[in-house]
């Protein structure tokens, strides 16, 4: 029972509470670039899910073997795979989202999501959680950017994964489709999770060094800066 | 004459028109994270600047050289990420070396360029827009400099917002965020006026 | 070392793990991969050619084609051709892609990519479908865009003449201006290739068009399609030309032509509308006066928040009948009332008089224009009437 409760706790995790995108801030670039559309932004979210439940499995899976100085080379190497494998996938078989994700599905790779995941849970749990995880990181990552590309795309272009909606025809706000439209309604969104959430979510802890991939390899000062600035 | 022209033109729309920080979205976390002071900002900048110069120039051969002709395209992603893996240790230990000074400066931001998308999007993006060899380099200076320019002008405007009494739900990042989108609309001016410069 | 080297083997055949993996992903999308970029090579192709098998890429290098053709294909059944156009629309270049049947009639034609401010290029091509080389001429540019659709008509009409060249056949493929040039220098070779149009003082108007040589060398009489080259000092260059009297004629009386400044100092009202007035020794006038552009239309003439005036050369014999006119300046609006500087334009009140210069074609979609224009041309009837010493109308 407490098993299952568990599992679940490390599925809604990733989902509300550690919400990648919102909470930890983490993969802003995906989030801004590819929120246009609300179709480019799902499968974004759905492409970085699978890399990140293969990387989390695979990882999770040689967590024994994968030496300590040879970490990070290693998980570079898994989850650069795991994306070319998406990509050549999504290439073969969406070739109308190949084109509008672009060079980004290649930049999953530098996610710091997946790499986060891969050093902070995959690394240290067994298999089932680390999959869990990963699917919870996946899903919470792809609500928050279709929640954005909805924001962007409904208000922006008068349209929903495609669909013109009529009555918006005349009022549409092309700015938000736009580069800085993204940064605008990102920044609000992080304001309103903060309005809702008391200023509880964004705790420093959850971003700073701990949540930073570059924790292990990092020389402080540079971190802990950019935890005092957020 | 003509090729300095397109030169010029790659060069200047890297750093204004598709800079990569403000119209593509690419090295945003470093460009959130590491703009509160001018120095620091600087320093990343300059870092990335060296960083993409030094990627570009050793992955644009191995992709035309090695895996082009080993039909091994689909190793790209791989083969590119762990060049810059590799390169910014060795530029790390050789600044540690060479220049302890500049290490001081630029040595903090290193390890954190490895995972830099805006990195890997450059080299990735030369082969896919079928640069030459000097036009790839010329593209990487112009990116890097973009997001220097960047940078400097970001961390300039956030000094500003610091001595500033912000609602509490925008301070940190949600106002930070903002400001950003506003340097972004004014780079959009810059659409469409390296090409007429030109013409 | 030893745990180093352990180490390292185990990186590797992480490495050989994941690249193994990569290369049996590749082997099994790669041949979709190929499958579905060629069919979306293919898309486009078919929109303008939607009955077509398949297509084969030409090799231009082979061909003199028009300019604008940048891309051409084969349609593997042999019914036509699919061709990529480039050409420069009002604000930058447009791409288009056009059809043609072996039989010699447009199947599509379609914009790929522009940006007009108008957008008319998006539907423009539907006029052409099933149109033979006639049938092209006949299609009409729109009003108001005909920067835009005369780009595309022509664009359409080189991809016929491309056609029949592919099939072998010997097309003209030079523009108008292209002729034009081939044939001056061809009457007078030591022009150099550098003419211009000759502004006539005299009325020497039994020639459609005369050309003056800019590096001095001589002249090129045009009348229909026969070109007369002369020297400088008359002497007639072309052989067997019929009308070397009257060229020679007309070269003394262009050398001959000298002016006398007007003074205006005491013609108050003249001056707010002639810039210059000026009298050849042979009696005939030159002016050159102001009407109201586009611009200044709109507000109080003499005072206006913005536009520009457009200046006119006319040069009238003593009766009032207009020898060569010339638009001197302009800021009338890009694409529609500038088309008042050109040639085809201002070249239609030459021989008209004060009572006749009204019935010219005005400008499609720049009417304050074409009425600034006239408005400029009836000053200068006005000049020669007052100058005159005859009533005016103004």
């Amino acid at each position: 029972m407490s098993d299952k409760k568990a599992s679940l706790a490390t599925l809604t995790n990733g989902i509300l509470k550690e919400n990648p995108t919102l909470v930890l801030i983490l993969g802003t670039c995906p989030t801004l670039a590819t929120t246009q559309t609300v179709i480019g932004a799902v499968g974004m979210g759905i492409a970085a899910l699978l890399v990140l439940l293969c990387s989390n499995v695979f990882i999770s899976l040689l967590r024994r073997v994968i030496p300590e100085s040879m970490r990070i080379p290693s998980y570079i190497v898994i989850i650069a795979g795991f994306v070319t494998v998406v990509k050549m996938l999504v290439q073969a078989y969406v070739p109308s989202l190949y084109e509008s994700l672009g060079v980004y599905l290649d930049l999953i790779t530098v996610n710091c999501i997946i790499l986060g995941r891969a050093e902070m849970f995959a690394s240290k749990n067994p298999v089932v959680s680390a999959a869990l995880d990963g699917i919870g990181m996946g899903i919470g990552f792809t609500l928050a950017l279709g929640a954005m590309a909805t924001i962007r795309e409904v208000f922006g272009a008068a349209s929903f994964a495609g669909i013109a909606i009529p009555f918006l025809q005349n009022y549409k706000i092309a700015f938000l489709t736009k580069a800085p439209g993204g940064l605008l309604v990102y920044g609000l969104l992080i304001a309103l999770v903060y309005a809702v959430t008391h200023g509880r979510a964004p705790l420093k802890k959850s971003f700073s060094c701990e949540g930073c991939v570059h924790a292990a390899n990092c020389h402080v000062k540079s971190c802990e800066t950019k935890g005092e600035v957020q | 004459m003509e090729e300095i022209k397109t030169l010029l033109v790659i060069l200047l729309s890297c750093v204004f028109v598709d800079n990569y920080v403000l119209c593509r979205f690419l090295g945003i976390c470093p460009f959130l994270g590491v703009s509160k002071k001018l120095n620091q900002a600087t320093g990343m900048g300059v870092s990335v600047t060296l960083v993409m110069l030094l990627a570009t120039a050793v992955t644009w051969p191995i992709q035309y050289f090695v895996l082009n002709t080993l039909g091994l395209g689909y190793l790209q992603n791989i083969v590119f990420i762990l060049v810059i893996a590799t390169l910014v240790q060795i530029l790390e230990m050789f600044l540690k070396r060479l220049s302890p000074a500049l290490y001081e400066g630029l040595g903090v931001y290193l390890p954190l360029i490895t995972t830099n998308c805006a990195v890997l999007g450059v080299t990735i993006n030369n082969i896919l827009d079928g640069y030459g060899f000097l036009e790839s380099m010329v593209s990487s200076l112009g990116c890097g400099l973009g997001f220097l320019l960047a940078m400097v002008l970001f961390s300039g405007l956030r000094s500003r917002i610091n001595e500033r009494i912000v609602p509490a739900p925008f301070r940190g990042l949600g106002v930070t965020l903002i400001a950003a989108s506003f340097i972004s609309l004014a780079f959009m001016g810059f659409a469409g006026i390296v090409e007429k410069i030109f013409a | 070392m030893k745990k180093n080297i352990k180490n390292l083997l185990v990186f590797l055949s992480i490495c050989s793990v994941i690249a193994l993996l990569l290369a049996g992903t590749n082997f099994l999308t790669a041949p979709v991969i190929e499958k579905n970029q060629s069919a979306a090579a293919n898309q486009a192709l078919l929109e303008v050619m939607p009955d077509a098998d398949g297509f084969d890429s030409v090799d231009l290098s082979a061909y003199t084609l028009p300019a604008t053709v940048t891309e051409a294909y084969r349609e593997t059944g042999g019914q036509g051709y699919v061709f990529k156009l480039k050409t420069a629309g009002y604000g930058s270049d447009m791409i288009l892609m056009c059809g043609v049947h072996a039989s010699g009639t447009v199947t599509g034609a379609v914009c790929l990519s522009s940006n007009e401010t108008l957008g008319y290029e998006k539907t423009y091509g539907e006029g052409f479908k099933d149109k033979d080389a006639a049938g092209v001429d006949a299609v009409d540019t729109v009003a108001g865009a005909t920067k835009t659709t005369g780009a595309y008509k022509s664009a359409v009409k080189d991809a016929l003449n491309a056609a029949l060249i592919l099939g072998g056949a010997d097309v003209d493929i030079r523009t108008e201006e292209e002729i034009l040039a081939d044939n001056l220098a061809a009457a007078l070779p030591a022009g150099e290739k550098n003419f211009e149009k000759l502004f006539l003082y005299e009325d020497i108007r039994s020639f459609d068009a005369i050309y003056r040589a800019t590096n001095g060398a001589g002249y090129v009489f045009v009348t229909g399609d026969t070109f007369v080259g002369a020297s400088a000092d008359g002497t007639v260059l072309t052989e067997g030309a019929t009308n070397a009297e009257a060229v020679k004629d007309a070269v003394a009386k262009i050398t001959a032509t000298a002016f006398e400044e007007i003074d205006l100092s005491a013609y108050a009202e003249l001056q707010k509308f002639v810039v210059s007035a000026k009298k050849t020794q042979s009696g005939n006038y030159v002016f050159e006066t102001k009407g109201a552009g586009y611009g200044i239309k709109g507000g109080n003439e003499w005072h206006p928040a913005s536009g520009e005036y457009i200046v006119v050369r006319v040069s009238m014999t003593e009766d009032g009948r207009i020898i060569d006119c010339l638009t001197v300046s302009e800021g009338e609006t890009d694409g529609l009332g500038d088309a008042c500087a050109d040639e085809k334009f201002y070249g239609q009140f030459d021989g008209k008089t004060e009572d006749n210069y009204g019935e010219i074609d005005g400008i499609a979609g720049a009417t304050m224009t074409t009425d600034g224009y006239k408005q400029a041309i009836s000053r200068a009837f006005t000049a020669l009437n007052t100058l005159k010493g005859v009533g005016t109308n103004e």
